[in-house]
């Protein structure tokens, strides 16, 4: 029976369809909830929902290469990730980013209604939909609208935790990009895994001191037992 | 009209009006159990109509003839949009009945007389009320549009009795963008019957009131119309999703045992969805007013969504 359902190739299509606007609608939420905790659990759901893609993928496909880049989302960017995040931001007392610069949450879920409409045109001038599989171009689709939105996410919100998510939704839309177009070799993907992990690191730990002085920075950090070494 | 149509006329209009207070006192008993209260009995609502049937009608000196008519426009325009969505069979319906838009035209009656009578008391909460009202509308309205578009578009009829002709006998939805459109089928309950996190049916606070401020003048016999009209309002949508979700069960000619049956999955699948309903009341916090267009945008965001998959693919 699971053998069989498995094998169901339209089915397969189906989720894979569904699992396309849940991913969408978890960088809606990304664009408008007010929660830092909320936000890193909804980060890590669509993380989790690019796993999923990846596997249904591979059911479809047979690649080994997704199956790994399934298995690398799901411990990076699942579970390693959100934790860090989640660490530092109960360290530097961050719950809440209620601030939105230029847009309110209403205005840029239209804003990005018209970013879908546009990624498509404008992959439609590149792709023709027929020959690359219509699951594909819908893919390439919202990858580069989840990119764009979360370029809105930068955009938009304030806290520099919020803009983190927002370029870490980004490269969600990156990857999904990558895996329903561009065939990057699974050693990239690899390296740009780590290399988020160190960026989010960096950003994280030079966010709490952005606007103080170096001797000051010194002290935050130990204040905030983020780093206990000894001032020289 | 033929003869089969008359019975459907009786017997799906008479099954609605007579199940739908049930289902409000079921959420309400729901909501109680969560909250670690005993909560009123299942048929309290019934008990709740009858004691305003016997009481006497008070109107504000300022009232006109609006807050004399709108009880029976709002239940007529139910009554008539119970016709649109079958629950105990499918009839061979005249043209015109079961047509998606004029079933929203004959929501928003109800909704445009609901707020003219809030206005029309005088009082300031009723005026309040109307205009809360009528600018979340604003956004909502487009976002049933879409939801029930996207219904329209996934079936290829714009006609509802052809559309759970279509879904009705199987047991899982026709198509996967059809779960989707039930979520916002689900909002759309939500909304339309002013429930937690967009009003409070259960408090009169002048910080949360939409529905409860415009029919706050209404006394005795009207409000009972009135709130029988909302209880019709929430079966007729929860039909909607049912059928459109788990449609087994409805029976598509006129046999006996079908219509026995249709009723019977109809009461079980409807309780469910009532039980589910309180529970979706309970987890969630009331929404503060000015977040809600971000809530209804959601729901928007989503069905546009949806349609756009469906278009695509």
């Amino acid at each position: 029976m699971i053998t069989s359902f498995l094998a169901d190739q339209a089915l397969l299509e189906d989720i894979v369809r569904i699992l396309f606007v849940f991913v969408l609608i978890t960088a809606a939420f990304i664009l408008s909830t007010r929660n830092i905790a909320s936000l890193l659990t909804v980060y890590a759901v669509q993380s989790f929902l690019l796993t999923l893609i990846a596997a249904s993928l591979y059911l479809i496909e047979g690649s080994e290469k997704l199956l790994a880049m399934a298995a690398l989302t799901l411990v990076s960017k699942v579970l390693l990730i959100p934790l860090f995040i989640n660490v530092i931001g109960e360290k530097i007392k961050i719950s809440r980013d209620l601030e939105f610069n230029y847009l309110e949450p209403t205005a840029s879920l239209l804003v990005s209604m018209g970013l879908i409409m546009l990624s498509y045109v404008f992959l439609s001038g590149f792709f023709d939909e027929y020959v690359l599989g219509k699951l594909f171009f819908v893919g390439a689709v919202i990858g580069l609208s989840l990119t764009l939105m979360g370029m809105l996410v930068i955009f938009s919100r304030k806290k520099v935790m919020t803009k983190v998510i927002g370029y870490l939704t980004m490269e969600n839309g990156v990857l999904l990009f990558g895996i329903f177009v561009a065939d990057l070799p699974f050693v990239i993907e690899i390296l740009i895994v780590i290399d988020l992990m160190i960026l989010v690191l960096l950003t994280t730990i030079l966010a709490i001191g952005l606007d103080s002085t170096k001797n000051e920075y010194h002290k935050r950090l130990q204040t905030l037992k983020i780093w206990s070494g000894r001032e020289e | 009209m033929n003869a089969s149509f008359l019975l459907f006329t009786l017997l799906n209009t008479g099954f609605i009006l007579l199940v739908s207070p049930f289902f409000m006192s079921l959420i309400k008993k729901v909501k109680a159990y969560v909250q670690g209260r005993k909560g009123p009995k299942l048929l309290q609502s019934y008990f709740d109509l009858r004691k305003l049937m016997q009481k006497e009608v008070v109107y504000s000196p300022n009232s006109s003839i609006i807050m004399r008519i709108t009880p029976y426009l709002n239940l007529g325009a139910l009554l008539l949009a119970t016709l649109f969505v079958p629950v105990v069979f499918i009839p061979n319906a005249p043209a015109g009945i079961g047509n998606v838009i004029v079933f929203l035209y004959l929501l928003v009656i109800e909704r445009f007389f609901t707020s003219l009578s809030g206005l029309d008391s005088g009082s300031a909460f009723g005026g309040m009320g109307s205009s809360r009202l009528m600018s979340l509308s604003a956004v909502i309205e487009p976002t049933m549009i879409i939801a029930f578009a996207a219904l329209a578009y996934v079936l290829k009829t714009v006609n509802f009795h052809e559309m759970f002709a279509i879904t009705a006998g199987s047991t899982i939805p026709e198509s996967p963008t059809l779960s989707l459109i039930s979520i916002s089928l689900f909002i759309i309950i939500i909304v339309e019957t002013g429930r937690i996190p967009v009003d409070n049916p259960a408090t009169h606070l002048e910080l949360t009131m939409i529905n409860e401020a415009m029919i706050l003048e209404q006394s005795g016999k009207n409000l009972a119309l009135i709130e029988l009209a909302h209880a019709i309002k929430q079966t007729i949508l929860m039909a909607i999703l049912i059928n459109t979700l788990a449609p087994f069960g409805l029976a598509t000619e006129l046999t006996f045992t079908g219509i026995v049956i249709s009723c019977f999955y109809f009461l079980v699948k409807a309780s469910l969805l009532a039980g589910l309903i309180g529970l979706f009341e309970s987890s969630i916090a009331k929404m503060r007013l000015f977040r809600l267009p971000g809530f209804y945008m959601m729901a928007f965001f989503f069905s546009a969504l949806t349609i756009l998959m469906e278009v695509f693919i």
